[in-house]
């Protein structure tokens, strides 16, 4: 593919973006993965011992999946909405705004480059899960469906570069930030099945889980990689495609009608 | 772009906040290649003129247009020819001062641009700390940066918007000399400034801004001649000062008669109206009207409308 004059903003953007995550590796990279390392640790290979699922699966197995989507969501968020924060902060927004960057440049740029530190983290969760995998089971977990695996990843991790985005234009001040991401994406992360399967809920429970979206992206890639999940894969491709769409317009709206100067 | 066009026109522009006008009905063009300085008091409106020039803010009413085009319509296009200098700092975290000059260029649509970013490292004495993060600057060197990256694309119209506050001396005397190379290659600015004196050394055609509106517009020379005087001060011999008598006259004290005259009335000519023996005239000290005396001329006329 020939790159065009009028793709360089964006490309330079996309790779802005890169940079700035790996020049604060520890914080970006390493920590999410020690975090997701604990989990799998404390939850898939001690507690998961004592943990029996229907059909002989390993609890180890089903929380895999659910660390490497909640890895992607939560980096993707994070990366894009830190990314317009600082900006909002420094000023570097600014610069954005008076260059030729046009609304879906800047969008796809700062989403692609949430989804890249989503990848690379969600990757990593992915081997750490694989050596205790290794270590309890003496094989590795091959994902049943590598293509699948890879879409729900992309629809996740770029859904909630999107959203990182959207709820960054909006907020007025740091707290605005933290607020929605202790009180929204935690809660919804937590709730949509990384750590239990919905045939164990309550009916209610069940109703109430099926309302959240990342029920549906996290048990697409269940079904990615295992085989098996608690929403049937047309259900989970429908509704995490329509997450997409829906967060890629709002998204859209906020960056050509935001502010963009500095705080 | 149609470089034949005026490098920037304002056209009746208004800005608000809210009930607050900004920008009243303001208008005026610059001439390609000019140094235009926008002038006034803090809080005259001068920076959200720029800001609806470089899309910060959405005029109200009116546009902007750069080489004939809006960029509010063709944002992509019209901003390919402006560099902008802000009046804030901006404070880039993370990068190193090449770094940003090299994404800002790729911004720009520029790639493999390390020649010109080398060059405006060196011209602007950043190349010592080119690989030093923005918050390791200096304030001054931080302003270089802000001057580097705007010319990193070779614009076609620069916007100074107090590219010289909170800067030494040095600083500023060296970024005007830059100024004058880029206007002497043909390129156009325009720059706020709160130093007149700056303002009236650089600047072809200035315009006054007071509360939103525009109060004057034209060349620099031109409002000067029109709206001051000259200070001329005749010194005599013994007493003769007290004897003098003219329509001139502002005062006299000891052997001094002072005298404001029109920017086109000659020294000869107020000699030959005061009528004095040329014999007795020890002395003559002129001191010439300046931009700041019409900046504040038209400021007081301002106040009384």
């Amino acid at each position: 593919m020939t790159i065009t004059p009028s793709m360089r903003p964006f490309l330079t953007l996309y790779y802005r973006e890169i940079r700035r995550f790996l020049k604060v590796i520890v914080q970006t990279i390493l920590a999410p993965i020690v975090s997701s390392g604990l989990y799998l640790l404390i939850f898939g290979v001690s507690l998961g011992e004592r943990i029996n699922l229907e059909g002989g699966l390993s609890y180890l197995a089903f929380l895999i999946p659910g660390l490497v989507m909640m890895s992607v969501l939560n980096n993707s968020y994070q990366n894009s909405s830190s990314s317009i924060v600082s900006g909002k902060f420094g000023g570097d927004l600014e610069d954005w705004k008076v260059v030729p960057l046009s609304p879906t440049a800047i969008l796809w740029a700062l989403s692609l480059g949430g989804l890249t530190r989503g990848l690379i983290v969600g990757l990593m969760t992915f081997s750490v899960g694989q050596v205790f995998f290794y270590v309890m089971n003496q094989q590795f977990l091959i994902p049943e469906h590598l293509g699948l695996l890879f879409l729900f990843l992309m629809v996740g991790g770029l859904s909630f570069s999107m959203f990182g985005i959207s709820i960054a234009f909006w907020a007025k001040t740091f707290d605005h930030i933290s607020g929605v991401g202790s009180f929204v994406i935690l809660p919804l992360i937590y709730l949509g099945g990384v750590f239990f399967s919905l045939d164990g809920l309550h009916p209610y429970w069940q109703l109430v889980s099926k309302a959240n979206p990342l029920l549906y992206f996290i048990n697409g890639v269940r079904y990615s990689m295992l085989g098996e999940s608690d929403v049937s894969l047309a259900v989970a491709l429908s509704v995490s495609c329509a997450s997409l769409v829906l967060f890629y317009g709002i998204a859209l709206v906020v960056i050509k009608r935001g502010q963009y100067v500095r705080w | 772009m149609d470089v034949k066009k005026s490098p920037l026109k304002i056209s009746n522009l208004v800005k608000r906040y809210g009930s607050y006008t900004a920008v009243d009905n303001v208008s005026f063009e610059m001439k390609p290649g000019e140094i235009f300085g926008l002038l006034g008091p803090n809080g005259a409106g001068k920076t959200s003129i720029i800001s609806c020039i470089v899309t910060l803010q959405k005029p109200d009413e009116g546009e902007c247009t750069i080489f004939g085009q809006n960029p509010m319509d063709h944002p992509l296009d019209a901003k390919m020819h402006l560099g902008y200098v802000p009046q804030e700092i901006i404070n880039h975290g993370y990068f190193t001062v090449e770094e940003i000059l090299v994404f800002h260029s790729g911004f720009l649509k520029t790639w493999n641009n390390k020649e010109k970013i080398h060059y405006l490292l060196n011209r602007l004495g950043l190349w010592e700390h080119r690989n030093k993060k923005v918050k390791a600057l200096s304030g001054g060197m931080k302003r270089r940066l802000l001057i580097a990256k705007a010319l990193v694309h070779d614009p076609k119209l620069l916007l100074l918007d107090e590219p010289t506050a909170g800067v030494d001396i040095e600083l500023r005397n060296s970024l005007w000399e830059f100024v004058m190379e880029l206007k002497a290659e043909g390129m156009s600015v325009l720059l706020t400034t709160h130093y007149l004196e700056e303002a009236e050394q650089l600047c072809d055609r200035v315009g006054v801004i007071q509360q939103g509106k525009l109060r004057k517009v034209g060349p620099t020379k031109d409002l000067i001649e029109q709206l001051t005087q000259r200070q001329v001060s005749l010194i005599f011999r013994g007493d003769c000062a007290n004897g003098i008598k003219s329509k001139y006259l502002v005062d006299v004290e000891d052997d001094t008669a002072r005298f404001l005259i029109p920017q086109d009335l000659g020294i000869g000519e107020l000699i030959t109206e005061v009528d004095c023996e040329i014999k007795n005239l020890l002395d003559i000290r002129i001191s010439e009207g300046s931009l700041e005396d019409a900046f504040v001329r038209i400021l007081g006329e301002g106040r009384d409308q």
